[in-house]
């Protein structure tokens, strides 16, 4: 029992049973810090409620909605006295649609389709409605039911040029080139030979013909110097894609300030000319073309992955403002955003098995270049060339050359070669 | 180009300072709470919503002020009256709107009317279909007073409510996008039309789903399997002045284990909280690559025998685990509203699904602990793990 050997053991072994006692205390403690931590900040979190105010000043604006316009109040009053009248409901709704275009808020999607509610459900509704009705599922990437009903409209009406432009767009995303080819070319007498070539453009690029569409389409833009601002500003913008196809980025942004200054709200070229400046290392001018723009949620994305590149002030409160947005999106079900999830999970978290998760999703919806190319990139992030699969088959099935989707393909190990092989 | 692109940059940006409100589809959330029979919450409606509805803008100016607004409450509360019912355990409940006042939303400024509801426990023969009686709102928001009956422990009913009717009518005539959020009990449910929904209180089957994917997912997570196993592994041979022997009591065993298990939860029971509310967030490259290094190290820690205590080396490298642990969580989509049951019920399941694992391979290691096959478990597993667990970080870094 005296033995000395045996106490100086008994002593560490004390010492070592109070260390580890205070270590267990110190992680008990650290649980319930961090526990309660988790009861203050839950409440932050998407689903909790908002701190309510009750403002002071009773001039204080709290909303801001378009003026009321009286036109529009009085049809709707008759529409409202006389509801069978579809000429009523189809004006109302194009108003809507047209705020929707200006400023890329979906609340009037939902206006417009409430607008046509009668018609709405109906196989055969009158040509007007089947359009506007084909328009709005385009908007909330129901493509199939788009496709379904434009097929519909111009069996009706061949002569449509709306119905056949819009038929070319969904086509093209859904990928049946030919049908989109067929639709181009059905516009050729309405709507004159830069419609053709601007709607052609996207198609000849995919086909690996971007050279030749390029120059087919500068020309006949350089010759329509007063046309149309809206099919010119197109027309500008289609011109870019076939120059960023082309390794051109300096063009491809030319084209789009060009685009801009015709329409400074044309959300789509902006963000492509945003896409250009964060590919070519100018997050610092990305950031600054989109500033004020955040209520679009492509733009916010955008912003929000330039200022985290360049750790901006902002950067913090944009990216949690986006992932609201996703939060938000998801929590009602929507999943219409996926290309700008799939981007932000791998610019920003940097998690890009998830990206390719989203990416995929994104492209068992849409068929986009732009979906390719993201699709690879975050096979490439993930080292996953299985995921990246599905876009091999359509380089390949296609044709096409694209500079950006070219160089993905390129670092997974299939580099698709001048005549559309793929080579190892 | 820069010096070109920069310029195209700087003339079209505008208005830096514009509030950015977010464009989206139109939503509007009731929260609702369920204590007893009493029911609590509030309705959250856009602004630029009920403007659509009830011409809120009475200039027509496109500024919507707050005496509008105000002026306009008794309309709104009508409205909102008229559209939204509540029902419980297929009671008709009478509802009462509260005070109003603002909140601001990622897309504007919403109404919040606080919306409080009192059932009354009709005989269920008298309303066989389940519908309920909408009820004129009330001025103030007062508590419910609960139903007398509900005070008698005899009473014929259960004093707690099993389920919620509710029957949202706003909006969907005038925007087919609009989406009515129903949180109530943990889950969201969305309203696409005015069809009522019927929405079970049973709070334990969503906290119960967690645990579930507590247990599947350490089952299903190898490198957390591994780490713990490498731990374990040597806890039945124990050092002796400066010799390893094979432990002669069970009991020391399982205290030695049960300190190392106990240490790997607390601390990966801190880094899941943490991480899973949103106050570290670290990309998931570098914690799957650290992840897996923590297992080269507790496999390197079994061949070199650097470190004794292996308890501490659980409480380290554990903390990592948590933060694997949460992107699972966080992948599931967490009810923000039982945030606290879901990370309980996930971190039980965690522990639940390792305690499985402990007392599975304890006894099988005591057993053969004296032999040859303890020692080629212990050595060529070991080595086995850390050149594996190598293999995982290096693949998941260059990932």
């Amino acid at each position: 029992m005296g033995n000395p050997v045996r106490r100086e053991l008994t002593r560490r072994d004390i010492r070592r049973g109070r260390r580890k006692l205070a270590v267990l205390a110190l992680g008990a403690v650290g649980l319930a810090v961090a526990l309660t931590a988790a009861a203050f900040f839950a409440p932050d979190r998407a689903a909790a409620a908002a701190p309510t105010y009750v403002p002071a000043d009773p001039t204080q604006i709290v909303a801001t909605v378009p003026p009321r316009d009286p036109s529009e109040v009085a049809a709707r009053q008759a529409l409202a006295a006389s509801p069978d009248r579809v000429d009523l409901a189809v004006d109302l709704a194009r108003t809507d649609i047209e705020r929707y275009r200006r400023l890329s808020d979906p609340r009037y999607l939902g206006r417009a389709q409430a607008t046509l509610g009668r018609w709405w459900k109906l196989a055969e509704p009158p040509p007007d409605v089947l359009l506007l009705r084909a328009t709005i599922e385009q908007a909330i990437h129901q493509f199939p039911e788009a496709r379904a009903d434009l097929d519909r409209l111009i069996r009706r009406r061949p002569d449509d040029a709306q119905a056949q432009l819009t038929r070319a767009v969904v086509a093209t995303i859904t990928a049946d080139y030919a049908a989109a080819r067929d639709s181009c070319r059905a516009t050729a007498a309405q709507a004159g030979p830069l419609v053709v070539a601007t709607c052609e453009a996207p198609l000849d690029a995919i086909a690996g013909r971007a050279d030749e569409a390029y120059t087919r389409l500068a020309r006949l833009v350089g010759a329509a110097r007063s046309g149309d601002a809206g099919v010119r500003g197109w027309a500008l913008t289609e011109l870019a894609e076939l120059a960023c196809m082309r390794g051109d980025t300096d063009a491809a942004a030319g084209h789009l300030a060009g685009a801009l200054a015709l329409d400074p709200d044309d959300a789509y070229a902006r963000n492509l000319l945003a896409d250009i400046l964060l590919a070519t290392g100018h997050a610092g001018d990305a950031s600054r073309l989109l500033a004020g723009r955040e209520q679009i949620d492509s733009h916010l994305v955008r912003r929000a992955i330039a200022e985290h590149d360049l750790h901006g002030p902002d950067a913090a409160r944009l990216v949690a403002a986006m992932r609201d947005r996703i939060a938000a999106a998801a929590e009602r079900g929507d999943r219409i955003h996926l290309r700008e999830e799939a981007r932000f999970a791998l610019a920003v978290d940097l998690d890009a098995a998830r990206a390719v998760r989203i990416a995929r999703d994104n492209w068992s919806v849409q068929k986009e270049l732009a979906d390719a190319r993201l699709l690879a990139e975050a096979a490439v992030a993930a080292g996953d060339r299985d995921a990246a699969q599905p876009v091999i088959a359509w380089a390949r099935a296609t044709g096409v050359r694209d500079a950006t989707l070219d160089r993905a393909l390129r670092r997974l190990g299939g580099i698709a070669g001048p005549a559309g092989e793929v080579v190892r | 180009m820069r010096a070109a692109l920069a310029a195209i940059a700087l003339c079209m940006a505008w208005g830096a300072a514009t509030p950015a409100w977010a464009h989206k589809p139109s939503d509007a959330h009731l929260r609702l709470a369920v204590d007893g029979d009493a029911i609590t919450g509030r309705l959250d409606v856009a602004v630029r919503d009920l403007d659509a509805a009830l011409e809120l803008d009475a200039d027509g100016n496109g500024e919507i002020t707050w005496r509008e607004l105000s002026d306009a409450a008794p309309r709104i509360a009508d409205y909102v009256t008229r559209r939204l019912t509540l029902g419980a355990d297929r009671m008709p409940c009478a509802l009462q709107l509260g005070a109003p006042a603002l909140t601001e939303l990622s897309d504007g400024a919403y109404w919040a009317m606080p919306v409080a509801a009192t059932c009354t426990h009709a005989p269920r023969s008298v309303d066989p279909t389940g519908g309920f009686v909408p009820r004129p709102a009330g001025g103030a928001v007062g508590v419910p007073t609960p139903h007398l009956a509900s005070l008698d422990p005899t009473g014929g009913f259960a004093p707690h409510l099993a389920s919620l009717e509710v029957g949202y009518a706003l909006l969907f005539d005038l925007d087919s996008l609009h989406r009515g959020l129903l949180h109530v009990a943990g889950q969201t449910t969305i309203l696409r039309d005015p069809q009522p929904v019927q929405v079970a209180l049973d709070q334990a089957t969503s906290v119960a789903s967690f645990v579930r994917e507590g247990i599947w997912h350490i089952w299903m997570g190898i490198d957390h399997i591994l780490f713990l196993t490498c731990l374990i592994l040597p806890a039945v041979f124990q050092r002796r002045t400066q010799r390893w022997i094979a432990a002669d009591s069970l009991r020391d065993v399982c205290k030695e284990v049960f300190e190392i298990v106990t240490a790997f939860t607390l601390a990966h029971s801190i880094t899941l909280v943490i991480s899973a509310v949103g106050l570290v967030a670290l990309p998931s490259r570098w914690i799957e690559t650290a992840i897996a290094l923590s297992v080269v190290a507790a496999a390197l820690n079994n061949l070199l025998r650097t470190i004794d205590a292996r308890w501490a080396v659980a409480f380290a490298l554990g903390l990592l685990h948590g933060f694997g642990f949460s992107s699972v969580l966080i992948d599931l989509g967490l009810p923000s509203h039982e945030l606290i049951g879901a990370l309980l019920g996930f971190n039980l399941g965690v522990e639940l699904g390792q305690a499985a694992i402990v007392v599975a391979l304890l006894p099988a290691l005591y057993w053969i602990r004296r032999t040859v096959a303890y020692q080629a478990l212990l050595w060529a597993g070991s080595a086995g793990v850390a050149l594996v667990a190598t293999l995982w970080s290096y693949q998941r870094w260059v990932a």
